[in-house]
Order: structure tokens, then C-alpha cells, then sequence
């Protein structure tokens, strides 16, 4: 049990993506001490996971690692990885927050990445937490480790400690901002998706995973099932999104990301089809509309208005069949794809539901915070504000970083 | 002279396993300005940093040659750790042995072993013809110049005035609000517009940290972050400004559909901005109103998407429905562009309401029929695949906002990029209120078209930067620096040498060179703004005679480190 002191104007940023992560600095730059907590142990949240981005086509990675860096070897920024909120009070000076770390098995600041750990293991338990993971270093999956503790002896720097146990913080902050983004809704209740009927059916982050540069396939577009070359590729849009039964919302990332996704089959392999099935195209950034007339002229991807009613494997097992209504031509249709890739499905993260007080931010019926409720001034930025792409993201981040300064400032 | 120690790291067998550091090291001693090279298991291990650091303070070593693995993997804590225990950035030099050398050559020991030793003498050599720039301070004047007085500069200049910064507001128009005076509501909680323009006035009115300079014009800018110098007339009046930053908030302009669907032809077919004028005046009578989106947008003149215009057609296209619960009203459309939460809600919403929508094709734009006045809509209808016409006594013709024609003007005054199409551009999506000049933010429509409530938070975002920025009151050249620790310096010139030819302040992309007058010599001469300068060697690169150098990456440790690759 340990109690932080000595801080300036504490700020407790709840979520390092890139919405916690600007917002952390730009308090920090002001003079205030900020303690950043993630459930994973790395920072970066989704965009650390995705391969490029739009509309640009760089990389996540360079520009997300630069500010990663500067927020963790910034002074007045604690970060606490692998953590999470459990309670938060309210008192007339602020908040109480108990924060309870569990620590990896590895010890990230001693982990040399020799894959010593990763070649012992039997269990594959052991891997790198993601392609792009800065700074580097393996985790234990604990749901995978025997705990036989073969790695611990051939760790060189022992840096490997299977007991570590899991350390409560107590915290007392002047303000808080909520920034724990989104993760995919699952897509059991809407069976006609066909999500777990086919190892080529999947989400798109999965499919972002999976065609990675620097994951599993360097780049190379293989089916799931079969290692084979895909001849077509379909990208559903709006899955559970703007949907009554599921998400009733715009998630507002995914027509940008399904160009982008479709974009890259096409560069990587021209021979590949890929067709879109959209709702509306919604491409409203700087450049966006023009990186959809990219795709429709250079790439020549296939735009289909419609949503299927249907997704489902071949009896044979070797194709997927999606039957649909065209709406501009106003045709029903089958049609055999390789891959489907699901996109829309996302909802706001869950993490926050950890904590239980009665001053977590109030929702709204969707699912974002809710900072205008109760009179009570509250910040959130990112994904769990609303729909929102990194720009807007990061936008959001340094305006509810300027509102939490100009509260303390009044209150001098 | 024999001032460098080489620490070869054996990062626990990883690098020795496959270089074999005996031969490295051996091969060293006959290098003239190696004094020592030691064999280590693990630098990145605190105690042979602290090892490392006691030798040189203690004066056994000047400048340190580290042989261990990439910057990416450990070797950044290394330096990071030397330089946090007092040792000169530039006195140190990593040199990748592990990833990029014992790790890709694994199954070949001896070829690995010669790249180590190759790939360490080409970092004596960098460390031998090194040199060091002068860094400059300068301090940072707490005030903050606001380009435009709409909704992100208001937002703005409030946020700022209330953290304590001295903000100073220069508009053109005689008035402050921006395109805020200029509608009756706002969506989508269909509120009044005025009511949320009065706060921010009332702030310009209560705060004395604020000044507004109605009817502005730049004259001219100059200067640097943390200081710029700004002339700038208002009214007759004539001001001069020292700001530590500036915010561009001057918005943008709504196209006028003029020749687009017999606009000015024919009488009712009119612009959203008229529509927004008919309700300030009062209520709109209208039995059948039709709106018609991506006017001059998403076509080959303009192909962008501007972002409010759906959302403006759709609060409009309410407002005429409550008005007249029995007319029609619909929205011809292309792409119904009302993305995230809030705006698909109120699309929900304002559909249950009974406006109605049409999805027209992009290649059959709808028709609009009548002669003197407009008597309907002809439409292809591309969800039924059948042509309609609509009766309609009103045609609101939803244009794009495009850029301000002064755009271009301010960018020039400040070194700052456009796009394509004459919008300020951001630095990097991660940055996206941030421009290439550091103290110089971008918010609101100037940026790309947004709607008042997102330029009010991009206002505040550009103020959180720009506060953050006057946070400290004294500021070094060397802090400006994007990637941590990663800074080069910036050029420098030989006043002797330089012929004054003017090629590297045409190349500079920061504006960081002007020709000068130096006493003495017949020609101008080159100056360098440190602060402005980012190192990119542009200049470098094209002076004639070497007189530009990057002293971090001179010609003669650069040379030298490719002499000695091969």
C-alpha cells in the first residue's frame, strides 16, 4: 500500500491512447503532476495496434511512439501501466482513487529482448504484446502459463518474477479526465454476420492484425484457413453500427478504415478484389472524400450499397457466401468472397465499469460520457466522448487538458 | 588525440555469441584516438552506467563510443542515462552491434565481427570531427496573438485570458462572432446562436487581458517562437505586438452557388446563408422546401467533403417542418454525412420528425423546373431507381465552406503550409492544431470546414498548446525538438566564406535564413535564426562552397564515416 504526496495539482488521466496520452503532456507542460493509468502494460491503447493510418498511409507507430516517449520521460507524468481504477470518491478537494497495478511477470525496464523466455516456453505463453510495442519487451500471457518457471532461469537479467502480486495505490487528485477509448463489440447477438463461423470472417482490427507489416504474415495477404491467396476480399460496413439491436450510433472511424484496409490489399496485391458494402460513405476530414475517389479510380475497388442479410460459410467450407440487396440497383444477390472483414462494431471500453462509485462519469443511453449531467463539470476526451478518429481524438484531448486548467485556475 | 573510450557490450552472449569482441577490441588499440576499450556485460544495467558516467567525470575519458544494441531497442536508456548523469549529448555515440549486425548475421560470426568493427570506426570517425552548437535562449513574452474573432477564436483567446495570458484579438470584421452572427441556430440542440456567442462576449467585455483590434489588417510579421513582432493596422490605428505565439482562427467562407442549379435564375432557389437571413428575420413560410447537398462539393472542382453542410440542411430542414408541421420538406443528398453520436441522433431524429430524404447519384443531379419562380424538383431517386418530381416552392442549395482569400497571405507572412485546396495545414494528424512552426496553432474552419461547436474545441486545444508553450518564461532553441533528446543543432555559417548567394534561404522550408550586411565585407551574408532552424540540412545541401555546415553531422564526420564503410 503506498500513498502518493508531494504532487502539484494532481490530474488523473484515466486511459493512455492517444486522447490520455495528449492530454497528460499538455497538463504536464502546465505544471501539473499527472498520473497516467492504463490496463495495458504498454501505452498507445488501439492506435499502437493498427498498421498505418489514414489518410496519410504512415505508419501508426513513428509519430505515436515520439509522444509516448516524451509523456514517459516527462517528469511530471507517472505512468501506471497494467492498472486499473477500482473506486473513486469525491470530496470537497477532489477525487480518491484507488488504483490496483498488477504487475507483469516481466520486468519491462530489465527485459533485454533476447527471446531466451519465448524459445523455453512450451506453452507459448510467452510473445511480444504487439508488433509495433515501444519500448520493447515480452509478456506473459498468464492465461497460457503453466508457471513451470523455465523462463525465470534462463532470463539472463532476471528479469522475470512469476509471483509478483498486485499493488493497490491510493491517490488524491484534483480532477479527472476519462479517456478510455472503444473496443469491438462482440458480434454473437447478430448471428447473421457470421462472426465464429469461419476463421476468414473476421473484425476488422483482427484483419488489420493480420495483414500487418510487421505481423504474423509481414504484409502478405493469406487467407486464415487456408494459407492461400484470397481472390476477394469483402468489407462490411456498419456491422452492429447504426443498428437498434446492437449500437444505434455512427462509430465514425470506419469508412476511413475499411478504404484504408482495401487500399493496402490493392498495393500489396492488385490481383486481390476487394468490394465494400456501405451504408453511406462517410468521409468528412481533410482529404478523406479524396482517398474514397482514390480508391474508386486507381484502386478500382468495388463500392456496393447495401448491407447483407446474410453471411455465411459454403458447405464446403472453402468460400463464404454474403447475400445481399444492391439499394442503387435495387438487385438481391449472392456473392462468393475469401475473406469478409467486419467493421463498426465498436463501443466505448468498458474499463471505466470497474470502478463503482457513484462519480464515475455519468453515461448517456449510447454509451459516452456524459459531461454535461449533475451540474458537476467532468472531462473525457477520445472515443468514450464520442466517435472520434485520432485528430479528433487529440483535439479533444488538449481542450479538456485547457478546461481542467482553466478550473484551477478560478478557483486561485 | 586518445580521448575516446569504446564500451563494447556483450549483452549477456546476445552480441558476443556471434562478435567476437576480443578481435574488436584488439583491433582498436591501434587507433589513435582510442584511449581505452573495455569489454562490459551489459550496459544498459545501471551499474556500468554509473561505472561509465564516474570515468568521465572523473577526467579519465572526454567522449564515449557505446557498442550495443539500437537506439529502439535498450540503447536510447543508455545515452538517456548518461546524459542524465551529466554527460554532453554529443560527447556520446551509439553504434547498433546487436540487432543490425549479430542478430540479422547470426549464422556467420566472422562476416559480423568485421561489420562490428567496421560500423565502430565509422563512429570514432563521427566522434572524432563532432562539433557541438551554439544553443540559444531566448524569452518566451507571455501573450498570445488570436487571428480571427469567431467561435474557435473566441474560444481561444477566452481560455487563454483565463489561465492568465495576455491575449490580443484582431478581426476584420467591424464585429466579433464570425459566421456565429451570421446563423439563427445551431444544431443539433437546435439552440440559439446568440446564445452561444454572448459568454465569449461578454468575457471580451469583463477580462481586461483581452483586447480585440476590430477592422485589422496584418502588416507584417516577423520574429520568432516566443517572440514574434506583428505590425497591424485597426481602423486608422496602427499597433504594434510582441506575442510568444500566435493562433489562427480566422475561419472560412460559404460558396456561393452561383450558375449551380439556376441560382439567381429563378426565384425561392436559394443559398443555405439566405435561408439562415430569412430566419433571423422571422419564420419561413414554406408548404414544400427542398434542399439539394453537395452543391460546388464532392465534384471535380472541389473534391472535398465540407463537413456541416448535411448537418446545417437537416437542422434547417427541422426548423421549416416545425414551423409548417404539414409541408414537405426533403433532403436530396448524396452521402448523408452525419457521422459519430450526436449528429446520427439527430438525423434519428429529425427523420421521425417527417423530414424526408432522397439519395440522389452523383451523375444525375437533380433538376430544378419552373420559370420565372421554381415550381419543383425533378429527381432521380437512386434507392426506388425512379425519376421524381417534387413540387416545391423552396430550393436551398447547400454549398461547401472554402478557404479565406487572405489564407494565403497570412501563410506567407508566417512561414505556414496550405493544402491543396488553400486550407491551413497541421504538422501531423497526432498534431493536429500544431503547424511546422513551433508557436504558430491552426483551429476552427481556417483549418478544414467544422461545425461552431468543434471550432470551439479546436480553439481550445490551440490555447492548451499555446499555453503550454508560454508555461515556461524562458526557452532554449534545443526545446523545440519533435523527437526527445533527438535535436541536431542547426546550421551554422562561416562569415568568412559565405558569398552571400542566397541559395540556402530559398530552400529553407522554416524561414529560418536572411542575407544580412556585415561590416566589412562586400557581399550579404548568411544568418541563421536558431530558434526557427530545424536542422533538416536543406541548406547544407546546396551551398557551393561548404561555408553551411550542420555542425553535428559536419562534411568532414560525415565524409569521414563513409570513407571508412567501405
Amino acid at each position: 500500500m503506498m500513498v502518493q504526496n508531494n504532487e502539484k495539482n494532481p490530474v488523473l488521466v484515466v486511459g493512455g491512447g492517444v486522447a490520455g496520452i495528449i492530454a497528460a503532456f499538455d497538463l504536464a507542460e502546465m505544471g501539473r503532476t499527472v498520473h497516467l493509468v492504463d490496463s495495458a502494460p504498454l501505452l498507445g491503447g488501439q492506435v499502437a495496434k493498427l498498421d498505418k493510418i489514414y489518410p496519410t498511409d504512415h505508419c501508426a507507430f513513428c509519430p505515436l511512439w515520439t509522444d509516448i516517449k516524451k509523456v514517459q520521460e516527462h517528469h511530471r507524468v507517472i505512468v501506471h501501466t497494467t492498472s486499473k481504477v477500482t473506486d473513486i470518491t469525491q470530496d470537497a478537494d477532489g477525487y480518491n482513487v484507488v488504483i490496483v497495478c498488477d504487475p507483469p511477470a516481466i520486468d519491462e525496464s530489465l527485459c533485454i529482448f533476447c527471446g531466451r523466455c519465448v524459445d523455453t516456453c512450451t506453452k507459448g505463453a510467452v510473445r511480444p504484446l504487439w508488433a509495433h510495442a515501444y519500448p520493447p519487451a515480452y509478456f506473459i500471457d498468464r492465461q497460457l502459463c503453466a508457471e513451470c518457471g523455465d523462463c525465470v532461469d534462463v532470463c539472463p537479467t532476471e528479469a522475470i518474477n512469476l509471483n509478483r502480486t498486485e499493488v493497490e495505490l491510493f491517490l488524491a487528485v484534483d480532477e479527472v479526465i476519462w479517456a478510455t477509448g472503444f473496443k469491438e463489440a462482440d458480434l454473437s447477438t447478430l448471428p447473421e454476420f457470421g462472426m465464429g463461423t469461419h476463421p476468414d470472417v473476421m473484425t476488422s482490427l483482427e484483419f488489420e492484425e493480420w495483414i500487418a507489416e510487421a505481423g504474423v504474415n509481414k504484409g502478405t495477404i493469406t487467407r486464415k484457413v487456408n494459407g492461400a491467396v484470397p481472390k476477394n476480399i469483402a468489407f462490411i460496413q456498419c456491422v452492429g453500427a447504426r443498428d437498434q439491436r446492437m449500437l444505434p450510433y455512427c462509430s465514425a472511424v470506419c469508412c476511413m478504415h475499411a478504404l484504408k484496409q482495401a487500399q493496402w490489399v490493392k498495393r500489396r496485391n492488385p490481383l486481390i478484389d476487394c468490394t465494400i458494402l456501405y451504408t453511406d460513405l462517410r468521409t468528412v476530414g481533410r482529404g478523406y472524400n479524396e482517398y474514397s475517389l482514390r480508391e474508386l479510380h486507381e484502386s478500382a475497388i468495388t463500392f456496393i450499397r447495401g448491407r447483407p442479410g446474410l453471411i455465411h460459410p459454403l458447405p464446403t467450407g472453402d468460400a463464404i457466401a454474403i447475400k445481399y440487396e444492391n439499394t442503387l440497383t435495387q438487385t438481391r444477390e449472392i456473392a462468393k468472397f475469401d475473406m469478409v472483414v467486419l467493421n463498426g462494431n465498436l463501443q466505448t471500453s468498458p474499463a471505466r465499469k470497474a470502478a463503482d462509485s457513484q462519480h464515475i462519469p455519468p453515461l448517456n443511453g449510447e454509451g459516452f460520457v456524459d459531461t454535461m449531467q449533475d451540474e458537476i463539470p467532468r472531462y473525457a476526451c477520445g472515443f468514450n466522448l464520442e466517435p472520434a478518429d485520432i485528430a479528433e481524438s487529440v483535439i479533444q484531448a488538449s481542450s479538456a487538458a485547457m478546461k481542467v486548467t482553466i478550473k484551477e485556475e478560478l478557483q486561485k | 588525440m586518445a580521448d575516446i573510450t569504446v564500451y563494447l557490450c556483450k549483452c549477456f552472449g546476445e552480441i558476443a555469441a556471434t562478435v567476437d569482441l576480443e578481435i574488436v577490441r584488439a583491433g582498436l588499440g591501434d587507433n589513435p584516438s582510442v584511449s581505452s576499450a573495455e569489454i562490459v556485460d551489459s550496459l544498459c544495467l545501471n551499474r556500468d552506467l554509473e561505472t561509465m558516467a564516474h570515468q568521465i567525470r572523473e577526467g579519465v575519458t572526454q567522449k564515449v563510443l557505446i557498442a550495443a544494441c539500437s537506439s529502439l531497442a535498450r540503447g536510447d536508456r543508455i545515452v538517456r542515462g548518461l546524459v542524465h548523469r551529466g554527460v554532453r549529448r554529443t560527447d556520446i555515440h551509439l553504434v547498433d552491434i546487436r540487432e543490425g549486425c549479430a542478430w540479422i548475421h547470426a549464422g556467420d560470426p566472422d562476416g559480423a565481427t568485421g561489420k562490428a568493427e567496421r560500423l565502430i570506426d565509422m563512429g570514432l570517425a563521427h566522434l572524432e570531427n563532432v562539433q557541438t552548437s551554439d544553443d540559444v535562449s531566448v524569452k518566451i513574452n507571455n501573450e498570445v496573438m488570436v487571428i480571427g474573432a469567431g467561435p474557435a477564436g473566441l474560444a481561444a483567446a477566452t481560455s487563454l485570458a483565463r489561465s492568465g495570458i495576455t491575449v490580443h484579438v484582431i478581426e476584420r470584421a467591424p464585429h466579433p462572432g464570425g459566421m456565429l452572427r451570421l446563423v439563427s441556430r445551431l444544431y443539433p440542440k437546435d439552440s440559439a446562436a446568440s446564445s452561444r456567442l454572448e459568454p465569449y462576449l461578454d468575457e471580451l467585455e469583463r477580462n481586461p487581458l483581452i483586447t480585440v483590434y476590430p477592422r485589422a489588417k496584418l502588416q507584417s510579421i516577423r520574429g520568432y517562437t516566443g517572440n514574434y513582432k506583428i505590425r497591424l493596422s485597426s481602423g486608422d490605428d496602427e499597433h504594434n505586438l510582441s506575442p510568444g505565439a500566435v493562433i489562427i482562427a480566422s475561419g472560412a467562407k460559404v460558396l456561393l452557388p452561383d450558375g449551380l442549379f439556376r441560382y439567381g435564375e429563378v426565384a425561392n432557389v436559394i443559398s443555405q446563408m439566405e435561408l439562415e437571413t430569412r430566419f433571423r428575420k422571422g419564420a419561413v413560410a414554406t408548404k414544400n422546401a427542398v434542399f439539394i447537398q453537395c452543391v460546388g462539393a464532392r465534384c471535380q472542382d472541389r473534391p472535398y467533403c465540407s463537413t456541416i453542410c448535411c448537418p446545417a440542411s437537416i437542422k434547417n430542414a427541422a426548423r421549416l417542418k416545425a414551423e409548417n408541421p404539414v409541408a414537405n420538406v426533403f433532403v436530396i443528398h448524396r452521402d448523408i454525412m452525419m457521422p459519430g453520436s450526436v449528429l446520427e441522433g439527430y438525423y434519428r431524429h429529425v427523420m421521425a420528425q417527417g423530414v424526408r430524404f432522397i439519395r440522389c447519384e452523383k451523375d444525375r443531379p437533380p433538376e430544378i423546373i419552373g420559370t420565372d419562380r421554381i415550381e419543383a424538383v425533378s429527381v432521380y431517386d437512386a434507392v426506388t431507381g425512379s425519376t421524381r418530381t417534387i413540387d416545391a416552392d423552396l430550393a436551398v442549395l447547400s454549398t461547401p465552406l472554402i478557404p479565406n482569400d487572405d489564407n494565403r497571405r497570412i501563410a506567407e507572412l508566417l512561414g505556414l503550409q496550405l493544402d491543396r485546396y488553400g486550407f491551413f495545414r497541421e504538422i501531423y494528424p497526432m498534431h493536429p492544431v500544431e503547424t511546422r512552426m513551433d508557436g504558430v496553432f491552426i483551429c476552427g474552419s481556417a483549418r478544414w470546414p467544422v461545425s461552431s461547436d468543434v471550432a470551439i474545441t479546436q480553439g481550445e486545444a490551440a490555447a492548451m498548446k499555446a499555453a503550454a508553450l508560454l508555461a515556461r518564461s524562458q526557452a532554449a532553441a534545443s526545446d523545440f525538438s519533435r523527437v526527445p533528446g533527438r535535436k541536431f543543432g542547426h546550421a551554422r555559417v562561416n562569415v568568412e566564406t559565405c558569398s552571400g548567394c542566397g541559395n540556402c534561404m530559398a530552400v529553407c522550408p522554416f524561414d529560418a535564413i536572411r542575407l544580412q550586411k556585415v561590416e566589412g565585407k562586400y557581399s550579404h551574408v548568411s544568418r541563421v535564426n536558431k530558434m526557427r532552424c530545424k536542422a533538416c540540412g536543406n541548406c547544407v545541401s546546396v551551398c557551393p562552397n561548404g561555408t553551411m555546415q550542420m555542425p553535428e553531422h559536419n562534411y568532414l564526420s560525415v565524409g569521414e564515416m563513409i570513407r571508412r564503410a567501405f
